[in-house]
C-alpha cells in the first residue's frame, strides 16, 4: 500500500492549473471578439472539465465544483441556449481569479478572502438565466473538505521549504537534450576503443618493422669494411637510426598503453553517466498510485458502490514521461472497473461476495518492462454483450461475431468509441474509452495491453510499459537485405518452420504456434522491399501480438537481440507508415525501428485486400472441375450451385468413402472441397486418404466446416488439408478465393 | 604652388557639393545592398541545369555520407542520413522536381536546406559558387515551366552566363506525414 502523497499531486495539480487557467483567460478574451468561434468554445469546454476532474482529484472540491459550473455555461453556449456576453466575461473573470488564487494556495486559505458559495450561485444563475438562492446542504458539505485538511497542506509546505534547496527543476527537454549527448558520447567512446585496438594492431606491425632491423643491423655487423671512411659513415646512420627507432618504439609504445589507458577509464565513465543520465528521469511508480485511492473512492461514491483500491509495488522506477502518461489511462482502468466492472452491492451480495469490492493494483518489474495489473473481483466482462454490442455498432459482421473467440471478443472493448451501454455516468459521461486507454499504452508508450476476465470472477487488465521512452529492446531482422528493428514488447515468439509447415487456411497462409492457428505474410511485401534470401531453406518467422491479434510475420533472418536508443526520423518525417523511427548502432548505422502498430494493421488489411483481388480464373480448355463431399444435403446443394455459378464442373459424394472411390476412377478433379463430420469417412480420413496417395496428393482439398475450435482447424490442418474454412465465416467468395488460389 | 582652384569659387562650392551628394547617395546605396535589394545565394546543379538556394537556408554541405533506406516513403526520399547523431531525411531534388534521378549512390553531394519548421538534405550533382545577386533580378518562373516543376520554383535569374532557377525551399521542405499520403 503507498501512502497517500498529496504534496506530489497539489504541486502537479498548480502546474497544470496555472496553465489552464492561463489559457482559460486568454480564451474569454478572444472570445469576446469572437463569440461563436465554436474551436475556442470547445476548448474552454475541455480545459473546463480538465480543471474540474483535477481538482476534484486533489481534493480542491471548491475549484472542482466551480470550475463544474464554468462547464456548465459553456456547454450552454454551445449548445446555443444562451448568448456570451459581456456580462459572462465578467463573470468568467472573476471565477478564474478566484480559482487561481485557491490553486496558488491550494485551497488553504479560500475561506476567509473568497465566498466560492456565492461565487458558484451567481454561475448558477448565469446558467439557470435567474437569480437563485444558491445554498443547497450538498455544498457545505463539500466546502468543509478543504478546510479540514488545511493544517494537513500547511505542514506539508512547510516541510518542503528546505527540500526545494537540495533539487532543481530540470525541463525534460534539457534532460532529453542531454541523454542524447550521452548517447553520442557512448557510441563515440565506441569508437574509440575500436581505434585503439587498431592502434594496438598497427604496433604489433612496428614490431615486425623492428625486428627485421635489427636484423638488417646484425648482417651489417658481419660485412667486412673495405673502406674505413665509407664504413665509419654507415655505423654513424646505423647507430643514429637505431637511437631514434629505439626512441620511437618506446614512445609509441607508451602512447597506446596510455591511450588504452585513457580508454578504458573513459568507457568506465561514460557507461556510469549512461546509468545516471537515464535514472535522471526515473520516478517510482507510487507518485502516479498516490493519486489513485483517492480517485478511486471518489468514483465509487458517485456510482454509489463500495471499492477498496489495494496497491503493492509503488517503489518500482519508471521513466517520468511514462510515469506522466501513464496516469490517464490508469484512471480510465479505474473508472471502468469501478462503474463496469464492480456489481452493484445486492448483485455482489447474491453471488455470495463480499459487499466491498477490491480492486488490485500491482507494479513490478519484469526485464526491462514495467508490468501494471489492475484486477477486480466483479462481474467480468460478459463475451456475448460485448459482441452484440460491437455488432450493433457495426464493429463486426454478425458472421464475425459469431466465429469470434470470447477472448478475441473481450478485445473489441479497446476498438475506438466502444462502449456496451448507452448510460452515460458523471465521471464518464462525455464519452471516451478503452480506445483510450489502448492509443496511450500502445501508441505513445510503445507498450502492450492485454485483457483476461472471467464471467463473474473479475477483470484484469495487463498493462507491459518499456521501463523508459528512449531505450527499448528490439529483435534486429534482416528484410530485403537490409536490417530492421522490432521493439520486442510485442514480439510473442521466433521460429523457423520448413516451408511445407506453412499452410493455407481461409485463403491465407496460416502456421499453427502454440496450439493457435496463426496468419503470416511476408515482411517485406508489407514494407514493400524486395524479398531477401531465406535461410537455408527454413523460414524465419517472429510471431507479434497486438490488441488480440496475431500475426507471424516471414523475414529473411533473425539478427540477434540488443538495447537500442529510439529515435525520430527527423522534423521533416513527420510520419512514415511502417517505421516508428530509427536507431543509430554503436558503429554509427542507422537501422529503421518498425511500428508494430502499422504492421499488423496493414498486414490485415491486405489479407482481406488479397482476397479480393484473386477473382479472376484463367482461360483453360477445360472447365474446371471439383469434389464436393457433404453429408447434408443443403450444404451440398449450396456449395454446387456456387461453383456451377462460378464456371465449375461439380462431383458430388455424400461421405468421405464415396468421395475417395469417385476421386480414384475420375482423375481430373481439380480440387476437393468436404466437410469435416460425415459418415462412414470423415473429412480429415479423407484428406489422410488423399494426401497420402501418390497419384492424388497434388488435388488441393478444403475443408468446410462447423467445427471452429483451434483443435480441430489443428487436426484438419495436420491432416494435410490446403485450406480450412469454418462455416460460420463461409461465404461465396472465400469459398471461390480459396478453391481459386489453391489451383493456381 | 598657389595656383588656385581651376574653377571659380561658385564653382568650386558647386563641385564640393555634387561630390558630398554622390558620396552620400553611395554610402546611402551601400547600406540599402546590406539590407534587402541584394540575396547570397548557393549555386547547385541538377542535370544540365543550374538551381540555386538562399544561403540563408543552406546549414551545411555534405559530401561524405551513408544512405540508410526507409521503406513505404515516396520515391523521392532516398532515407535518412546520420549527421552527428541527427537524423535528417535525405531529398532527391531532381526525382521530386521530376527532372530523373541525381546520381547514384552515396557520391553525390548533398546541401542541408532548412526553414523554422524541418530540414533536409538535398542530394544535388554537383554544388556550385555562392553567388550575390540583387532582388529585383528574379524573374517569374517560365511561363513554359512544368505546373509541378513551379512548385518548387519561385523565380529564374540571370547570373553571368547561365539562367538559374531559385528553389522554393519552403516546397521543398514539405513535412512528409502518412497520414496524408
Amino acid at each position: 500500500m503507498v501512502d497517500f502523497d498529496r504534496t506530489a499531486f497539489i504541486g502537479k495539480f498548480q502546474e497544470e492549473a496555472a496553465d489552464l487557467l492561463q489559457r482559460l483567460n486568454e480564451d474569454v478574451i478572444s472570445l469576446e471578439v469572437d463569440p461563436d468561434n465554436r474551436e475556442l468554445i470547445d476548448r474552454m469546454l475541455r480545459d473546463a472539465h480538465t480543471l474540474k476532474g483535477s481538482a476534484r482529484m486533489v481534493g480542491l472540491i471548491d475549484i472542482s465544483d466551480t470550475a463544474h459550473r464554468l462547464e456548465e455555461v459553456m456547454v450552454r453556449i454551445r449548445e446555443g441556449e444562451m448568448a456570451y456576453t459581456e456580462a459572462v466575461s465578467e463573470g468568467f473573470f472573476e471565477t478564474l481569479d478566484a480559482i487561481v488564487h485557491l490553486a496558488e494556495t491550494a485551497g488553504e486559505d479560500a475561506e476567509c478572502e473568497i465566498d466560492m458559495t456565492a461565487l458558484q450561485a451567481k454561475l448558477t444563475a448565469m446558467v439557470e438565466g435567474s437569480e437563485v438562492e444558491d445554498s443547497p446542504q450538498e455544498e457545505d458539505d463539500r466546502v468543509e473538505s478543504p478546510s479540514g485538511a488545511e493544517p494537513k497542506a500547511g505542514q506539508i509546505e512547510e516541510s518542503l521549504q528546505p527540500k526545494v534547496q537540495h533539487s532543481i527543476r530540470i525541463k525534460t527537454d534539457q534532460v532529453d537534450a542531454l541523454l542524447n549527448l550521452v548517447s553520442e558520447l557512448v557510441i563515440s567512446q565506441i569508437k574509440s576503443e575500436q581505434r585503439a585496438h587498431e592502434l594496438h594492431q598497427s604496433l604489433g606491425g612496428l614490431g615486425h618493422i623492428w625486428q627485421a632491423w635489427l636484423q638488417l643491423k646484425s648482417s651489417l655487423a658481419l660485412v667486412e669494411p673495405e673502406d674505413d671512411e665509407v664504413s665509419a659513415r654507415i655505423n654513424d646512420a646505423v647507430n643514429a637510426l637505431d637511437a631514434l627507432l629505439t626512441a620511437q618504439r618506446r614512445s609509441q609504445d607508451t602512447f597506446a598503453k596510455n591511450l588504452a589507458d585513457d580508454v578504458s577509464r573513459g568507457s568506465v565513465v561514460v557507461n556510469e553517466l549512461q546509468e545516471q543520465g537515464m535514472r535522471l528521469r526515473m520516478l517510482p511508480v507510487s507518485t502516479v498510485f498516490a493519486t489513485l485511492p483517492r480517485a478511486v473512492r471518489e468514483l465509487a461514491r458517485s456510482f454509489k458502490k463500495d471499492v477498496e483500491l489495494v496497491m503493492e509495488g509503488g517503489e518500482t522506477e519508471l521513466d517520468k514521461k511514462v510515469l506522466e502518461e501513464i496516469n490517464d489511462p490508469l484512471i480510465h482502468i479505474l473508472r471502468n472497473a469501478v462503474d463496469h466492472g464492480v456489481e452493484p452491492a445486492d448483485v455482489r451480495a447474491e453471488s455470495g461476495k463480499p459487499e466491498k469490492a477490491i480492486i488490485r493494483m500491482s507494479a513490478r518489474q519484469e526485464g526491462d518492462h514495467i508490468v501494471i495489473e489492475v484486477s477486480d473481483d466483479g462481474a467480468g466482462i460478459d463475451a456475448e454483450k460485448v459482441k452484440k454490442a460491437a455488432v450493433r455498432k457495426g464493429y463486426v459482421a454478425q458472421s464475425e461475431a459469431d466465429a469470434m473467440s470470447d477472448r478475441a471478443a473481450t478485445y473489441l472493448i479497446f476498438e475506438k468509441g466502444f462502449s456496451t451501454s448507452a448510460i452515460i455516468t458523471e465521471m464518464s459521461g462525455r464519452g471516451v474509452g478503452m480506445d483510450v486507454v489502448r492509443e496511450f499504452i500502445v501508441e505513445k508508450l510503445k507498450g502492450s495491453l492485454d485483457v483476461s476476465s472471467k464471467l463473474g470472477e473479475g477483470t484484469t487488465f495487463k498493462l507491459t510499459i518499456p521501463l523508459t521512452l528512449a531505450i527499448i529492446r528490439a529483435l534486429m531482422l534482416r528484410v530485403g537485405g537490409r536490417v530492421f528493428a522490432l521493439p520486442t514488447a510485442s514480439v510473442e515468439e521466433t521460429m523457423r518452420l520448413e516451408p511445407s509447415e506453412i499452410v493455407k487456411a481461409e485463403g491465407q497462409d496460416v502456421i499453427r504456434s502454440q496450439r493457435r492457428t496463426v496468419p503470416v505474410v511476408q515482411l517485406a511485401d508489407i514494407l514493400g522491399v524486395p524479398t531477401g534470401a531465406s535461410n537455408n531453406g527454413k523460414r524465419a518467422i517472429v510471431t507479434v501480438g497486438f490488441s488480440g491479434h496475431r500475426i507471424g510475420f516471414v523475414v529473411d533472418d533473425f539478427v540477434g537481440e540488443q538495447q537500442i536508443v529510439i529515435k525520430t526520423l527527423g522534423s521533416h518525417l513527420r510520419k512514415v507508415d511502417n517505421v516508428a523511427g530509427v536507431t543509430i548502432l554503436g558503429a554509427g548505422e542507422v537501422v529503421p525501428i518498425l511500428n508494430v502498430q502499422d504492421l499488423m494493421m496493414n498486414a490485415r488489411s491486405r489479407g482481406r485486400h488479397r482476397r479480393h483481388a484473386d477473382e479472376r480464373a484463367e482461360v483453360r480448355d477445360r472447365p474446371r472441375r471439383v469434389l464436393i463431399c457433404e453429408d447434408s444435403f443443403t450444404t451440398r446443394e449450396l456449395e454446387r450451385s456456387i461453383f456451377e455459378a462460378a464456371g465449375y464442373e461439380v462431383e458430388v459424394a455424400m461421405d468421405g468413402q464415396q468421395g475417395l472411390v469417385k476421386l480414384k476412377e475420375d482423375l481430373d478433379i481439380d480440387a476437393v472441397i468436404t466437410d469435416a463430420q460425415m459418415p462412414n469417412m470423415t473429412g480429415f480420413e479423407l484428406t489422410r486418404a488423399i494426401k497420402g496417395d501418390s497419384r492424388l496428393r497434388e488435388i488441393p482439398v478444403v475443408i468446410v466446416t462447423s467445427l471452429e475450435r483451434d483443435e480441430e482447424k489443428a487436426e484438419g490442418i495436420g491432416a494435410g488439408a490446403d485450406a480450412y474454412i469454418t462455416k460460420s465465416v463461409f461465404n461465396q467468395d472465400t469459398l471461390l478465393d480459396t478453391v481459386e488460389r489453391l489451383m493456381r | 604652388m598657389t595656383e588656385g582652384s581651376p574653377y571659380a569659387p561658385d564653382e568650386a562650392s558647386l563641385v564640393a557639393e555634387t561630390l558630398l551628394q554622390r558620396a552620400e547617395s553611395l554610402a546611402q546605396e551601400a547600406e540599402e545592398d546590406e539590407q534587402d535589394d541584394r540575396m547570397s545565394l548557393l549555386l547547385f546543379r541538377l542535370g544540365e541545369e543550374w538551381y540555386a538556394v538562399e544561403l540563408n537556408h543552406v546549414r551545411e554541405i555534405l559530401r561524405d555520407y551513408v544512405t540508410t533506406p526507409i521503406p513505404c516513403v515516396p520515391s523521392f526520399l532516398r532515407g535518412v542520413v546520420n549527421i552527428r547523431g541527427e537524423i535528417l531525411s535525405l531529398t532527391d531534388a531532381a526525382a521530386l522536381m521530376q527532372l530523373g534521378a541525381a546520381k547514384d549512390g552515396d557520391k553525390a553531394p548533398a546541401i542541408v536546406i532548412m526553414n523554422e519548421e524541418c530540414s533536409t538534405a538535398m542530394i544535388v550533382d554537383e554544388i556550385g559558387d555562392i553567388a550575390e545577386t540583387p532582388v529585383d533580378g528574379v524573374e517569374p518562373p517560365l511561363s513554359t515551366t512544368d505546373r509541378l516543376q513551379a512548385d518548387y520554383i519561385t523565380g529564374s535569374l540571370c547570373l553571368g552566363e547561365r539562367l538559374v532557377g531559385l528553389v522554393n525551399v519552403d516546397s521543398m521542405l514539405q513535412p512528409i506525414n502518412a497520414a496524408d499520403l
